[in-house]
């Protein structure tokens, strides 16, 4: 007997996209219509926890008349001897995964925000009580996080209870989220290693701490921590962090062992907080690329989804290309939007003050993380479209990396060097000399069956 | 740049280099090596270059020989009848012939999409010249040509580049047509071998032919949103002079628009087209209309409505100048490689050519200058409507009544119907005053027009049936997407990880036409049932049409209700069948962009890639030509799995993966270099289903690969086990094969799954990093 058969409506992943229209809606949770809603995760002590216990707490879904939006609270409680705290960001995300899972039942969004639908079809198949629901989220929870021991699920309706709890919730998501932005890379003893990307990316080996979130942007180091937790054989692992080596650069014998172990013996150091040197190796997925220029000595940064060219007029795309494949390459370096929010961002490098570009949507998206003192001073592309304009750009800004210009000479235009392309004929393979000699020819048929040319790479 | 036959000569030069006289300097081939990727090791591959990869596929997929005929009628020696393990005169087996036949039909495919190729590139070079520069998606596609970069080796910049690989495919055509001469030969697998070269060749011509014209004509370039456009027999102004294009090849059809434009004469006539140049001239005009897909040329042409009917190349009903004449309207052949034995008036002056046919005085022209179509086609339709009024053959329905009674009930169409109609019942029904059964019919019908001709009283049987769904087809008025062309490298970097991983569960190709009884609806039907499922729906061809042609209860056909772009849940038109190229060229770009392989000259290790990793399958549902060979035999030389619908047994043999032989399925682990059992995954590499039902379950089986993540193998599990509940009403019987370690198992399921492994005495199994080339086994570095 499969673990759903007494549910009334088939449950599966197949199930996951499945979008209810509103003219195909019984009621809806939630949402944009109603102001107050919530979900939350709490760990709990065992003797706290009754488990299998679903409650509702206001009215049902069969009470409500069709075609309702209602204020809605899902409250999970769980208990268990690996259960901590930090994990209950990432039991709550599973809610919308889980809750997707259920034919004719639709979530979006979380926390604050969870915007939820029930479709009429399966309202008549018989999901007409939050029970239900709530069995299916206790089956699929218990089955998938074996560190949850026990748990109880409840439901709330009452709409004076659910704005007293939501505000109650709002702390507690505040709380988390200060608690996660201050733990730093001291304060743990294991980081977490991930080997999905290796797939595509033999060599690169991805490595999460609280404070360098994985280069796709998908894993923080609870998701790695939760992860290796519930499937220890699984491709995300715990990496024990050894001894620091160097606190700033960021370098872990730990760190190093896993890679060289984990990289067939390619890759041998590693600096998590620098794009030069030994960084941090780029899969393929990063969501953006810190990408040196070296006419202004600064770095800029662009993310995946920005069309067109950047400042040194080279799309993504390409320099994607010379990034991926879980390579260590100097000044271009592959990075996730959150470690953007991390103050290690490339502080070998600089952090900020070495960041001199980039495209305005991140700007935006990046404000409140990005020092007051230098967002103005960072140019995107409205400001600048070539590396000459951002030369004046950063000057007239006074930039950080304009102090550095005079020591390397940059401020003195150096003319371009004008190479000459010899044209040697390759067929007489003969150098020409300037002067000298003369070479004379009469009558003279050259057959080549097949002539390459390379260009000469710039010095 | 590549060059070839540079000739130089220098009757004399006095430089500070020196004095040259009489010189003369004359090069081969010039080849510009500006590109940095290292070339790999099979740059313009000759027909033995990629046998090894080639019999490493057709060991794990062995060819099954389903002979559509017993004899061999090739040569004089025969006939020879092959059946029961007998050699023909010339010693070839049953086996040897039908991979032989195969090979020709593959010939012919690859044949046709590189002439059509050649023809393009040609004209486009004398129009627009040889330096003329290719883009096909601006900065958004740096690979602009994944296939030719895999095969050839060569990153094409110019118009002139591509006349380059043009001379090598037309070479390669040459020694694989030649391989099929009586007492070359004459082993199967080696025929085997050079049907999937011919195949790789048909990709590269496809492609050439596309980026060609995406290029000089301005089509949507790789763009998700290209317009919406009308499709359907009702989206035809009946009020207004039509002109009917039918064929593969644009320029003529392009000739048109560009007249009409010029003269301000659009909206005053439609252009409406059927088969792939619908799809181009809409590419190059959202003003242009596509009526439907190759079975729809007979119905089309007898309702009258085509003023003139404007023929190109490929897919046209050889009857099109008898069908055009019953209708009084006038036909212009504008290919040399079609011209219906009519006289060629390319020389003569416009006003002669209108005049005569106009007049009636010839029932068409043949006009081989695209630009002279163009004017003659317009101006004659403009002339020609307001004289036949829209005079059509299809028969008033109390004739049709009265006709139907005289029915002798012989039962000939029914028999010469490819898919056995019970037309003399509904004949029997019509004469009765009882359309319905006919009406049934036009639903099923595929055009063929077989049961009129063995008709011994010469019904218009065809045109009956016609006249029964008049209603259904008026009504028949949908939109589809243009084809955007190629698939963008930002989107590739979006989807390549998730389908590496297994997370989208898929990308499903669509192509080729849907001819089969209610063949476009089950297309829709399937097209949907994977949107929904957010798998990465592809379209090409006239599947892409069928794939329009219904209607959600809100009126929206599918391209308004899934977005264009190459993501989950996206249903991508990429264009015509030269267009089909973009969809192995997104597989090869998952390798090249994502995963950072080289591409140049590297077929084997990219095809290897592929096969292991990316989840995608090809499905050409209708009966088809010998291009439909071509274009899947491309796919497996990627190792890209193709299901064909009930017609497919005709292709005479499948090959089939045998998922009970445990020895088949092992790969190198690259990590280790250790062989491991990766299971059967693809488990075919071509397949004929018998319904619908059955391919799908095929579909979601087929796009599971070795390489899958726990998390992608568990939802490209819970996909198969769903369709196959649903379908057959059980749980499929081979889970223990796809299930390699427990977190493989979709998590709703674990119960029921679990007992079954126990009582198959299943053990967990490594994942391995999958590869079929022992070279590609990573060696440990030696840094320090």
């Amino acid at each position: 007997m499969s673990m759903f058969e007494d549910i009334p409506v088939d449950i599966g992943i197949v199930y996951e996209g499945e979008r209810i229209r509103k003219s195909d809606l019984f009621i809806e949770l939630g949402g944009p219509k109603v102001e107050n809603k919530f979900e939350l995760v709490r760990v709990k002590k065992p003797n706290e926890v009754k488990d299998g216990q679903i409650k509702i707490i206001g009215k049902d879904i069969s009470e409500f008349e069709e075609g309702s939006s209602i204020p809605i609270g899902i409250l999970i409680e769980a208990a268990g001897k690996q259960l901590e705290e930090e994990l209950e960001g990432v039991i709550e995300r599973r809610i919308h995964e889980y809750g997707n899972y259920i034919e004719g039942f639709m979530h979006l969004n979380q926390r604050y925000d969870i915007w939820m639908r029930l479709g009429k079809r399966s309202y008549k198949k018989g999901l007409n009580s939050f029970k239900i629901i709530g069995e299916v989220l206790f089956r699929l929870f218990k089955s998938e996080l074996p560190f949850i021991e026990s748990m109880q699920v409840t439901f709330i309706t009452d709409p004076k209870k659910v704005e007293e709890m939501s505000k109650e919730a709002m702390k507690i998501y505040e709380a988390r989220d200060a608690r996660a932005r201050k733990l730093i890379d001291d304060d743990v003893n294991e980081f977490y290693g991930c080997d999905l990307c290796q797939s595509f990316a033999p060599t690169h080996v991805c490595t999460i701490t609280p404070q360098r979130y994985a280069n796709c942007g998908a894993i923080s180091w609870f998701d790695g921590r939760a992860a290796a937790r519930i499937d220890p054989k699984g491709p995300i692992y715990t990496i024990e962090k050894g001894e620091c080596i160097d606190p700033v650069k960021g370098e872990y014998s730990g760190i190093n062992d896993n890679a060289k172990k984990k990289s067939l013996g390619e890759i041998n150091r590693v600096w998590l907080y620098s794009a030069f040197g030994y960084p941090h190796t780029s899969c393929g997925c990063f969501e953006a690329i810190a990408f040196y220029i070296p006419e202004v000595d600064g770095l800029g940064i662009v993310h995946r989804d920005f069309q067109g060219k950047t400042v040194n007029a080279l799309p993504f795309s390409t320099m994607a290309d010379s990034t991926a494949g879980g390579r260590q390459i100097d000044g271009f370096h592959g990075l996730s939007i959150e470690y953007m929010r991390s103050p290690k961002l490339l502080q070998v490098d600089g952090g900020w003050n070495k960041i001199v570009w980039m495209p305005k949507v991140m700007k935006e998206r990046l404000a409140d993380y990005i020092p007051k003192d230098i967002i103005d001073k960072i140019a995107i592309e409205d400001d600048v479209s070539s590396i000459d304009e951002l030369k004046d750009f950063l000057k007239s800004k006074d930039h950080p990396v304009v102090e550095g210009w005079k020591e390397l000479a940059f401020e003195e235009k150096v003319p371009e060097e004008e190479i000459s392309i010899e044209t040697t004929s390759p067929a007489m393979g003969m150098p020409v000399a300037g002067g000298g000699f003369k070479i004379i020819l009469k009558d003279a048929k050259i057959h080549a069956k097949k002539i390459i040319i390379r260009t000469p790479k710039k010095k | 740049m590549t060059r070839k036959n540079v000739d130089l000569k220098i009757k004399e030069l006095k430089s500070n280099l020196g004095i040259m006289k009489d010189l003369r300097l004359s090069v081969g081939k010039v080849i510009d090596d500006s590109w940095e990727e290292t070339i790999g090791p099979t740059p313009y591959p000759s027909i033995t270059d990629l046998r090894n990869w080639d019999m490493k596929i057709l060991q794990k997929y062995k060819p099954f020989y389903m002979p559509f005929c017993d004899l061999c009628c090739l040569c004089t020696y025969g006939k020879c009848d092959l059946s029961n393990n007998k050699r023909g005169a010339c010693g070839l087996n049953m086996e040897a012939q039908q991979s032989r036949i195969v090979l020709l039909a593959a010939c012919i495919g690859a044949a046709t999409h590189t002439a059509h190729a050649r023809h393009l590139v040609d004209e486009l070079i004398e129009k627009f010249g040889r330096n003329y520069p290719l883009d096909v998606g601006g900065t958004n596609v740096e690979v602009e040509a994944p296939v030719t970069r895999l095969v050839t080796g060569i990153r094409p910049k110019t118009l002139g580049d591509l006349d380059t690989i043009l001379d090598y495919l037309e070479t390669q055509i040459n020694h694989l047509l030649s391989a099929t001469h009586t007492g070359q030969e004459g082993n199967n697998l080696d025929f085997e071998s050079k049907v999937l070269q011919a195949g790789m060749v048909d990709q590269v011509g496809m492609e050439i032919a596309d980026m060609a014209q995406v290029s000089c004509f301005g089509f949507p370039k790789a763009d998700p949103n290209a317009p919406l456009v009308d499709l359907g027999f009702g989206a035809v102004d009946p009020t207004k002079p039509t002109i009917m294009v039918v064929g593969h090849n644009v320029p003529p059809a392009i000739g048109i628009m560009d007249y009409l434009n010029e003269k301000g004469l659009y909206g005053k006539i439609d252009v409406c087209g059927l088969c792939c140049t619908a799809h181009d001239i809409t590419r190059y005009s959202s003003k242009a209309k596509i009526v439907g897909p190759i079975s729809w040329q007979l119905r089309f042409i007898r309702s009258g409505l085509p003023d003139i009917l404007v023929v190109d190349e490929q897919c046209i009903r050889a009857d099109s100048l008898e069908e055009a004449k019953k209708i009084k309207a006038p036909l212009i052949a504008s290919s040399s490689k079609n011209c219906l034995g009519l006289e060629d008036r390319t020389k003569d002056p416009v006003d002669e050519i209108v005049n005569d046919l106009v007049s009636g005085q010839v029932d068409g022209v043949l006009i081989l200058d695209p630009e002279k179509v163009g004017e003659v086609a317009v101006r004659t339709a403009m002339e020609v409507a307001p004289k036949r009024k829209k005079f059509k053959i299809i028969p008033e329905i109390k004739d049709l009544i009265e006709i139907a009674k005289k029915c002798n009930l012989c039962n000939e169409c029914r028999r010469a119907c490819p898919n056995d109609q019970e037309i003399p019942k509904a004949m029997v029904s019509a004469g009765k005053g009882d359309l319905t059964k006919l009406e049934k019919i036009y639903e099923e019908c595929i055009g063929c027009g077989r049961c009129e001709y063995v008709c011994p009283n010469e019904f218009p049987i065809h045109s009956f049936i016609v006249k029964a769904g008049e209603k259904k087809m008026k009504q028949e008025q949908y939109k589809i997407r243009a084809g955007r062309g190629a698939i963008q490298d930002v989107e590739i970097r979006r989807v390549g990880q998730p389908i590496i991983f297994g997370e989208i569960p898929g990308v499903v190709a669509f192509v080729g036409c849907a001819n089969y009884p209610k063949g476009g609806e089950e297309v829709a039907e399937m097209i949907e049932e994977f949107a929904k499922r957010r798998f990465i729906v592809v379209t090409s061809g006239c599947a892409a049409m069928s794939a329009g042609m219904v209607k959600d209860e809100d009126g929206k056909s599918p391209y308004e209700k899934y977005p264009g772009n190459f993501d989950a849940g996206g249903l991508v038109n990429v264009g015509s069948c030269v267009s089909n190229p973009h969809i192995a060229g997104a597989a090869i770009k998952i390798a090249s962009i994502f995963a950072k392989r080289n591409l140049r000259g590297n077929y084997e290790e990219i095809a290897d890639y592929v096969h292991n990793r990316v989840g995608a399958v090809g499905i050409a549902w209708g009966a088809m030509s010998q291009k439909a060979a071509s274009i899947a035999s491309g796919f497996w030389r990627l190792g890209i799995p193709v299901i064909v619908g009930p017609h497919g047994s005709k292709y005479r043999r499948m090959l089939l993966g045998r998922k009970d032989r445990k020895e088949d399925w092992y790969v190198y682990d690259s990590r280790t270099g250790e062989r491991v059992y990766g299971g059967p995954a693809p488990e075919h590499l071509f397949y004929a289903a018998e319904t619908k039902e059955e391919a799908m379950v095929m579909i979601a089986k087929l796009c599971m690969r070795p390489n899958d993540n726990t998390k992608g193998r568990a939802i490209k599990l819970s996909h198969y086990i769903d369709l196959h509940k649903r379908f057959y009403g059980t749980m499929p019987d081979d889970i223990h094969l796809f299930v390699r370690r427990l977190s493989d198992i979709p998590i709703t399921m674990k119960d029921e799954i679990v007992r079954i492994l126990d009582e198959k005495g299943w053990k967990e199994r490594i994942i391995p990093d999958p590869t079929l080339l022992p070279r590609m086994v990573r060696k440990k570095a030696n840094k320090k």
